[in-house]
């Protein structure tokens, strides 16, 4: 109880006990004196007694006085700035005035700030080396994430989602942000993992099982939609005893399996479908070959039925072959191709020879196929043209036809005679490609090819290609290596966390969606709406850069330039945004039930609370607001702006990013994550304690309010 | 010794050769076209020994094989499949349900011929 008391508070206490003594002392003193020297003395005892009394508590005031501006308020600024140094800016300065009556102790003070400032600067040059270290191995597994081409997601064990990459999202078609700490089973009918799991776990505990602990998973998502394949693996804690979550690498086996489906029902009316025509086909052709007592009629009669069985085994034969080539051409491993990766290193081939040139022409585009084979096969070809038709410049030009790529080869002389050209496609590569024919790289590509003539003169050869499977619109006219690397991971997520009351879990815990509005003006309840939505979320102690939620809103009214002078957002660049109904339930699922952060919450509440109506969507979720507990954590400042906190803080916010409604979100999290450092110095560890602060620093504004 | 057969199988073609084939060797041939048909006709026919398909309309061979098991009148009569489901389970499944032989399409013509007169004798 006592310790949660002020330092002045308590001062204060001490000296008034002082005050209150005094008068009490001398008073009994008197009492006394009085009685030992008769009752004349006591005008005299009262009066000079009573002066003496009022002077020593006159004096006792005003050494409480001097005390509480010189010592105690000094101290207590001491102590802020010293906490301020120690939890959240290294570079904050001590800045107290050296109070009259403490002597050294701010200078020293001043000196052990430097003191420790220098030995941080040392351990940070330590920690940024390795830091830089881990970076670069942090880069490293996140481009093999994102250049894996297979879906990787990593959980723990209650199922919450760890990790993932861009080709998870591609597989399960999920669009936007999966979300770090969201539960697997939102995503997969988890079952089948589940069940892998469980034999998993029963291995570790087996002490004969060592390594190998993976299974093989197929499960589908929860929509049913699409089937996944891949594996399942543990990862153990350090003694290698305990599984703490786990990894599915998977592949989408829907087309796969349909593929081993179809292969599988062809293969098995191959079979049954063959056997009664060949029976009919065997017994016509035995009942004729044994012919003992066979008459004309008979015999007409067998090779009737033997004629027509052959016809039905031919036409049988013909659906099967087709079917057959629909289903090798399935299971051939190919990839999307850009056009000019392929054909460049089709003119690679030939640069080392002096004679033949090759150039390409025409826009890029995307195709499906096996890039290896493909080249082998163009670079053969273009050989052989030369050697026939002596023609030694050639151009290559991919065009998109229909549903296919076209790559045309064209050289100046005669079209190739079909006959030639199969007899090319006969012949067989040896190393690289085991023995496959061009016919063979052909079936696999489900392509044909055929020579024919382009001008005068000029001659040219078509190979169509399938498209490409993948949507690569954006994809072809970006840099390698430029898009962004957001956080699609969170490895701290892997400690099991017992499932605690939300008022006790840690503040460090917490999963944070800080946000921020623009709006056309300070009154909501008198019309003015929100232009820009922002929100930044913060899961266990760190600002997720890859799942910023950030939105223009059309507010179906004017924006007054005095607003605009302030976040800089016009009219034009709202027209074609969508309005708040359809903005705010992507809001409300971006929250999900996280805790709503925002320097001066109340404001934007009131904002989203008068929109509850119109979408439909109201927000429940528990606020904390960063002006309330600045208020709470430097209570001897009464500057608590964002832009004072974020120089407080030591956090930087780009001029071009300041009054953007993403920008404040950002640099409000980021001071929002340096006060739990100080809440936490402070005793102030769990949610209900920081609820419990902002509702004492909400009663004293409305005290000060008051007067 | 002239014996009643019932073949029942829904490809003319092959009910063509087994019929020849049967009254060369100097049985009666009742045919049918599908399973019910068979049921149908069994009762009035009353055949020795009956050559069933399996994949057929209506009824296949192996609902037609119980059912006629499952008569008292035919629990004795031999029941040859004759059929193009040739793996070791579908056999099994059809011997289990009651018939005698198993043969799978393609057949050998004298297979077929000793695998009847075999079937007939054990019935007499």
């Amino acid at each position: 109880m006592v310790e949660k008391w002020s330092l002045r508070f308590r001062v204060f206490l001490f000296f008034a006990l002082i005050s209150l003594m005094v008068p009490a002392l001398l008073g009994s003193a008197l009492w006394v004196a009085a009685g030992r020297i008769g009752p004349e003395s006591i005008p005299h005892l009262v009066l000079w007694g009573g002066g003496a009394g009022f002077a020593i508590i006159g004096v006792v005031l005003w050494v409480w006085l001097k005390f509480d501006e010189n010592v105690v308020a000094p101290i207590n600024t001491l102590t802020n700035d010293l906490q301020t140094l120690i939890h959240a800016n290294p570079e904050h300065g001590v800045e107290t005035e050296p109070g009259k009556y403490l002597g050294l102790l701010a200078p020293t003070a001043r000196e052990m700030a430097a003191a420790l400032e220098s030995a941080r600067k040392k351990v940070g040059e330590e920690v940024e080396v390795a830091t830089r270290k881990l970076d670069q191995q942090r880069a490293r597994l996140e481009t093999m994430l994102r250049d894996l081409n297979e879906g990787v997601l990593v959980c723990n064990m209650n199922h919450q989602i760890l990790l993932y990459n861009r080709r998870a999202l591609d597989i399960l078609h999920y669009y936007g942000e999966i979300g770090l700490g969201r539960s697997l089973t939102s995503l997969l009918n988890t079952p089948s993992i589940a069940h892998g799991l469980e034999n998993l776990t029963g291995q570790l505990e087996a002490p004969e099982s060592a390594d190998g602990l993976s299974a093989h998973v197929v499960c589908s998502t929860t929509d049913g939609r699409h089937i996944i394949e891949g594996q399942l693996s543990l990862i153990l804690d350090a003694e290698e005893t305990e599984a703490t979550g786990y990894v599915v690498t998977f592949d989408d086996a829907t087309e796969k399996l349909s593929e081993l489906r179809k292969r599988d029902r062809m293969l098995r009316d191959a079979i049954e479908g063959l056997r009664a025509p060949v029976a009919n086909l065997c017994a016509a052709t035995e009942m004729l070959t044994d012919g003992v007592n066979i008459d004309d009629d008979g015999r007409k009669m067998f090779e009737n039925i033997l004629s027509a069985e052959s016809r039905a085994l031919s036409k049988r034969l013909e659906k099967l072959s087709g079917d057959y080539g629909e289903i090798i051409t399935g299971h051939w491993p190919m990839s999307d191709v850009y056009s000019s990766t392929l054909l460049n290193c089709v003119v690679r081939r030939f640069e080392s020879d002096d004679a033949i040139q090759c150039m390409i022409n025409g826009d890029p585009v995307w195709l499906h196929c096996d890039s290896l084979s493909i080249v082998e096969l163009t670079e053969r070809i273009i050989r052989r043209i030369a050697e026939t038709t002596s023609a030694m410049t050639f151009e290559l030009e991919p065009s998109f036809k229909k549903d296919k790529i076209y790559i045309d080869i064209s050289w100046p002389g005669d079209v190739i005679r079909s006959g030639t050209l199969d007899s090319w496609l006969d012949e067989s590569f040896d190393d690289c490609l085991k023995d496959m024919t061009g016919r063979d790289i052909l079936e696999n590509h489900k392509a044909v090819v055929w020579s024919e003539g382009r001008e005068e003169g000029v001659a040219c050869l078509r190979l169509p290609l399938p498209k490409a499977k993948g949507d690569h619109r954006n994809v072809s006219d970006k840099m390698p290596g430029m898009d962004p690397r957001p956080e699609f991971y969170d490895f701290d997520l892997l400690k099991n966390r017992e499932s605690k009351s939300f008022d006790e879990r840690s503040l460090r815990e917490l999963t944070y969606v800080v946000f921020d509005t623009e709006t056309t003006g300070m009154e909501p309840s008198n019309g003015d709406e929100i232009i820009q939505l922002a929100g930044v979320r913060i899961v266990n102690g760190r600002v997720m850069s890859g799942e910023y939620f950030d939105q223009l809103v059309n507010p179906g009214r004017r924006i007054p330039v005095t607003s605009t002078k302030i976040h800089h957002i016009t009219e034009d660049m709202v027209k074609d945004k969508p309005p708040i109904t359809e903005i705010l339930p992507k809001f409300h699922d971006y929250v999900g039930d996280a805790v709503l952060v925002a320097h001066n919450a109340a404001f934007d509440m009131k904002f989203l609370e008068l929109k509850k109506a119109s979408c439909g969507i109201g927000f429940d979720n528990p606020v904390l607001d960063t002006a309330l507990l600045s208020a709470y954590i430097h209570d001897h400042s009464n500057q608590h702006t964002l832009d004072v906190l974020a120089e407080r803080f030591g956090v930087e916010i780009e001029p071009q990013y300041r009054h953007t409604a993403l920008g404040d979100s950002i640099a409000t999290a980021e001071v929002f994550l340096r006060m739990i450092d100080l809440m936490v110095a402070r005793g102030i560890h769990t949610f209900a304690n920081a609820i419990e602060v902002s509702e004492k620093m909400v009663e004293i504004r409305r005290q000060q309010a008051r007067y | 010794m002239s014996k009643k057969i019932l073949i029942v199988d829904d490809e003319p073609n092959i009910v063509l050769s087994v019929e020849f084939l049967m009254k060369r060797s100097g049985h009666d041939v009742v045919t049918a076209t599908d399973g019910q048909q068979a049921l149908d006709l069994l009762a009035e026919v009353d055949p020795d020994l009956m050559i069933l398909d399996v994949m057929m309309p209506r009824k296949n061979g192996f609902e037609v094989c119980t059912e006629v098991r499952a008569d008292q009148r035919f629990q004795k009569l031999p029941i040859l499949i004759l059929s193009a489901k040739g793996r070791e389970a579908e056999v099994k499944k059809g011997l289990s349900l009651g018939a005698d032989a198993y043969i799978t399409k393609p057949f050998s013509t004298h297979e077929l011929v000793e695998k009847v007169s075999e079937l007939l004798q054990l019935k007499d």
